[in-house]
């Protein structure tokens, strides 16, 4: 007989593949979305919305969590704990001022007057990007979850099967942050 | 009678309330007399399979019969023209029609091919339960959790009223401003999400946990059907997801995606119909699926051209995303997009004309034996062929400006939802009733269900295509003599409590079937051929110590030809791990307390059942099943 | 075959005053030939599947001496399942080649005429509210819940919606066209018979979706031309 855990983790990976197929059509029908709304004809032009150094910022924090978190996968790899918390450590501290960044930007975008009602392309950005900083949000306190967790006395192949399964998320994560400033900033910064 | 919150009730509401808590008052006196309260516990907290199955077709059933009153509702106040019947008119009828079409479509279809999906795709892979069986739990408790939410809203005089298409800007709080399509919102989403899990669920079942041997192409039909089905449900749920939410920043945070200044009503038609259209053959196919299992059975030869029924079934769900345009021609998308969405509709004739054919040629040079199942099989065969027949009709682009939106769409849906998915449904649970419960339906009494919801079927559709050949335009609450459809609309009245009468043969057959205690029957009482009978009736929880190893499609049926036992072993994969817990009817409730806050927008009530939710994340994932499963591996 | 009795009767009954087969309209007329003949298509269909469903029945139904048999297995026939691929997508090419003609003849005479007027065209803007139509005619005259046209005129019907989505649908003269808050859609057809016909509002639109419904009265150029003075 096949050890339990690995099949099951490989249930549970292909389960959560599925998983990710769902949302990515999610977010790809918010992508449409946004692209049929933009630039709308009336309020706010992104152009004038938007600026490079907060996106440029963002993306370089939320980026390298992706590369931190490879230490925390190389850790899992070799069970070393240090690497473990290395990874987790670096990475919920970068999407944490991702997460930061993302508010401050929010925040500012609606004191200078460019609510969600304003028009339709920023109602489809703010319900896109803010889906994706909702998907951060829920990951920094998965990570936190993961972190004591990691104290506590644990199978170890349970825990490398949740903390592999928060990399796929995060990395997922990360992916359509790629496409956001592609699709979402990128045409409107230069 | 003008209450706060839910302000000015009319009649119907309070008779509801009293019917229910006399309904309510009553059944917690029974269960408590007759000392269920266990065994529901124990169905509550159950990750099996089986059990979940079984209360998916329970509360289904529980749906059907709300659908069901508001069908002998609309028919009844459409029986003649000019009718005044109880409060049915305007406002109440349009709430009506809405509950009945969300209902039927999303709380009483869905469910029952899931529940039968949960009962027998496990079994006929040779498999122990689900991949997921805790997230199966969840998933049932969502759809629990988003059908209360649904329903409730209309004893809170709030029921939905923008028809289950809730087409913008009607649905948006400009013209529907109560918290009516809020309850719509919220139920669709909740129970959505479960279905999502669902097919997450079946997916990986069918992918990993077939017995032995299996192939896919050894794979019994109705598995196939649900492998498709669940893949289009993977694609087709989201959009609605995304709809729904885009639709409730409309309603809630003043954005104006679909109405107002610049918004696009168009729009959430397109997102509706890219889930809506593939929706329908979510319906239908698993319908499909069980008929070619039944109809192979009880001819007694295997399916006629499995691969190409195989084909057939993957082609269909593939054109289904290529068609929702077609629920659109009217809007004025110019000519080439209609005739492109004529031509791909059109297309899909071809694979289920297929399927008949195959059907049809699986009894040739068979044994037809006519069990209760196989006539719900044989008569969907000529009824769903007349509802694929006007399907065509209706993709005649241009003929469609005619039939758009008239009472002909709605006889050509309800041939293929009735004729294909509710037949099924039933043919499902007569043909796997044994596995559920270990007890026969009694046959007489299905038979006369049959035949009485089969003619009030036809009285009561086909006489709508002619009322919309001759104007009558859907969801109407009142019609004039002049309209010359009085004729066509009192046969179908007299038709739909025909259909009403049926059913009381069917809850008469369960309460016979269970009062008397008739002798429970063995494993393999339909003389079948795929696993799930060389199982105990009802399905035990582990229902194979040892997997039978499989060689061919229909193994089972051709060992016991050749008078030999199925070869079995007890090499394989571990299986999922079943527990007990509570844990997912608790997440139902809080959501649905969230849902509550959203749709009065009291904003404290948000953030608690929000709260409650992200924590019910937390408690999965420390007490997590596999913790103590691991360790034990672990030592060993 | 019950079902089969029910179509004849119905359809012998009222088939030839149904509405939507009594066309007042050379495009309503188009509309009609191609429902009877997707009709006349889908009911040999219809008819080549029932005749097979009844004779296995009738032939291959379990009998007494036969409950034991077990049948020769078979898996299917390839030539056979070609034959009901291929014939099936004839009948549809059949059906498709005037889908489309008819789609492009109905549907482009509604987008034409965006830039040069048509002289020879009557223009009437429609403007659909919760729960009323209200015709404008060229000469500013205006009409709520009547539309009048002339007979043998070509006319341009320009619609909009003051609200939600409405659907115009007078099934002797022309099939829907649905009206929207956000653009302008337009529906053209030439009406060639006399006569008052029924106007519905075919799209839901709210409580009173079921009243909003208008009369259209064909007349003679010269009476058109009274009724407009008299407006």
């Amino acid at each position: 007989m096949k050890q339990m855990s690995d099949v099951l983790f490989l249930d549970k990976r292909f389960g959560f593949f599925l998983y990710l197929v769902v949302e990515a059509i999610m977010f790809a029908t918010l992508f449409a979305t946004y692209i049929i709304f933009t630039p709308a004809e009336r309020g706010a032009h992104p152009s004038e919305v938007f600026e490079w150094k907060t996106v440029a910022l963002t993306s370089i924090f939320l980026l390298s969590s992706s590369g931190t978190l490879l230490m925390a996968e190389k850790g899992l790899k070799n069970w070393s704990r240090k690497w473990i918390w290395v990874g987790l450590v670096t990475t919920f501290l970068l999407g944490a001022i991702f997460m930061g960044l993302e508010i401050h930007e929010f925040y500012k975008y609606a004191h200078e007057g460019y609510t969600l009602s304003m028009n339709n392309f920023l109602g489809a950005f703010y319900v896109l990007v803010g889906l994706h900083a909702s998907h951060v949000a829920f990951g920094l306190g998965w990570m936190i979850n993961l972190m004591i967790q990691f104290t506590k006395d644990m199978p170890r192949a349970l825990f490398i099967e949740k903390h592999k399964i928060f990399n796929y998320y995060w990395h997922f994560v990360d992916v359509v942050w790629v496409l956001i400033v592609t699709i979402v900033y990128l045409p409107y910064l230069f | 009678m003008r209450l706060p919150i839910i302000g000015y009730v009319l009649s119907d509401v309070i008779v509801s309330w009293i019917i229910t808590l006399i309904i309510g008052g009553f059944l917690l006196w029974w269960l408590t007399a007759k000392r269920k309260w266990p065994l529901i516990l124990d169905y509550i907290g159950t990750t099996d399979n089986r059990k979940i199955g079984t209360m998916y077709i329970l509360f289904a059933i529980l749906f059907f019969i709300r659908g069901g009153m508001d069908a002998m509702f609309i028919r009844t106040q459409l029986a003649v023209p000019d009718n005044d019947f109880w409060v049915f008119q305007a406002d109440k009828y349009n709430e009506v029609f809405t509950t009945h079409g969300t209902v039927m479509i999303f709380f009483v279809a869905m469910p029952l091919l899931i529940g039968l999906m949960n009962i027998a795709v496990p079994l006929q892979l040779g498999a122990n339960d689900l991949a997921f069986p805790y997230l199966n739990a969840i998933s049932f408790w969502l759809f629990v959790s988003g059908a209360f939410i649904f329903n409730m809203a209309f004893f809170f005089n709030a029921a939905p009223n923008a028809g289950w298409t809730a087409y913008a800007p009607l649905s948006n709080d400009t013209f529907t401003s109560g918290p009516n399509n809020n309850y719509y919102i919220f139920g669709l989403q909740i129970s959505g999400l479960g279905t999502i899990f669902t097919a997450i669920n079946m997916i990986v079942t069918i992918a990993r946990l077939r017995a032995p041997g299996m192939k896919l192409s050894r794979m019994p039909l109705f598995p196939w059907a649900t492998l498709v089905t669940s893949s289009l449900i993977l694609v087709a749920f989201p959009v609605l997801t995304v709809a729904l939410l885009l639709l409730m920043f409309d309603r809630f945070y003043g954005t104006s995606f679909f109405g107002g200044e610049f918004g696009s009503p168009v729009y959430w038609q397109h997102l509706f119909w890219i889930f809506g259209h593939p929706e329908v053959y979510i319906l239908v196919l698993p319908a499909f699926g069980i008929f070619s299992d039944i109809i192979s059975t009880f001819s007694r030869k295997r399916i006629y051209g499995y691969t190409s029924m195989v084909i057939s079934i993957t082609l269909i769900g593939l054109l289904g995303f290529m068609v929702w345009a077609h629920h659109m021609f009217t809007v004025g998308l110019g000519a080439l997009a209609n005739s492109v969405f004529a031509i791909t509709t059109m297309l899909i004739a071809v694979p289920t004309g297929i399927k008949v054919f195959n059907w049809l040629f699986t009894m040739r040079k068979g044994v037809v034996r006519m069990t209760t199942p196989m006539l719900f099989a044989l008569g969907f065969i000529p009824t769903f062929v007349i509802g694929g027949v006007t399907g065509v009709m209706l993709a005649v682009a241009a003929a469609d400006y005619q039939y758009h939106d008239s009472y002909f769409v709605v006889a050509h849906f309800h041939y293929t939802m009735i004729g294909g998915t509710i037949l099924g449904a039933f043919a499902g649970i007569y043909y796997w009733y044994p596995k559920m419960t270990g007890k026969m339906l009694n046959e007489k009494l299905g038979k006369w269900h049959f035949w009485l919801f089969i003619i009030g079927f036809h009285l009561t559709f086909l006489p709508q295509h002619f009322a919309g050949l001759n104007g009558m335009p859907r969801r109407v609450f009142t019609y004039t003599w002049e309209d010359g459809v009085f004729l066509f609309n009192f046969v179908s009245t007299i038709g739909a409590y025909l259909m009403g009468i049926s059913m009381l043969f069917v809850l008469w057959n369960l309460f016979k079937t269970h009062r008397s205690g008739t002798s429970s029957v063995d494993g393999d009482p339909w003389d079948g051929r795929t696993l799930e009978w060389t199982t105990d009736s009802p399905a035990p929880e582990h229902p194979f110590p040892n997997v039978p190893v499989v060689d061919r499609l229909d193994a089972y049926w051709y060992a016991k030809v050749n008078q030999t036992n199925l070869p079995q072993t007890k090499d394989v994969r571990p299986d999922p791990i079943s527990i007990r817990t509570f844990q997912p009817i608790l997440l139902a409730g809080v959501l649905m307390v969230m849902s509550i806050g959203f749709i009065y927008h009291w904003m404290w009530l948000q953030i608690l059942g929000g709260g409650s939710v992200l924590a019910f994340f937390l408690i999965r994932s420390w007490t997590d099943e596999r913790n103590e499963a691991y360790r034990k591996g672990e030592k060993s | 075959m019950k079902k089969t009795g029910w179509i004849l009767t119905l359809f012998l009954l009222s088939g030839c005053s149904l509405r939507v087969l009594d066309p007042a309209s050379p495009y309503a007329d188009k509309i009609t030939r191609l429902i009877y003949l997707s009709f006349g298509i889908m009911m040999l269909v219809f008819v080549v599947v029932m005749i097979l469903f009844v004779h296995f029945l009738k032939k291959f139904h379990e009998t007494s001496d036969r409950v034991d048999e077990i049948p020769v297995d078979e898996s299917g026939n390839r030539k056979l399942e070609i034959t009901w691929t291929v014939l099936p997508v004839l009948l549809l090419v059949i059906l498709a080649v005037p889908t489309v003609t008819t789609t492009y003849q109905l549907t482009s005479g509604a987008s034409q005429g965006e830039g040069g007027q048509d002289k020879e065209r009557v223009i009437i803007h429609v403007k659909a509210e919760q729960f009323r139509w209200e015709f404008t005619y060229e000469g500013g005259e205006v009409s709520y819940d009547k539309l009048v046209l002339p007979l043998d005129k070509e006319v341009e019907l320009r619609l909009t919606s003051e609200d939600v989505i409405h659907s115009f649908w007078a099934p002797n003269l022309a099939g829907k066209i649905d009206v929207f808050p956000d653009k302008e859609t337009r529906l053209v057809f030439t009406a060639n018979k006399l006569g008052d016909f029924q106007g519905k509002c075919a799209e839901f639109c709210g409580s009173h979706h079921a009243l909003m419904r208008f009369e259209t009265t064909v007349m003679e150029a010269s009476a058109y031309e009274t009724w407009l003075q008299d407006q």
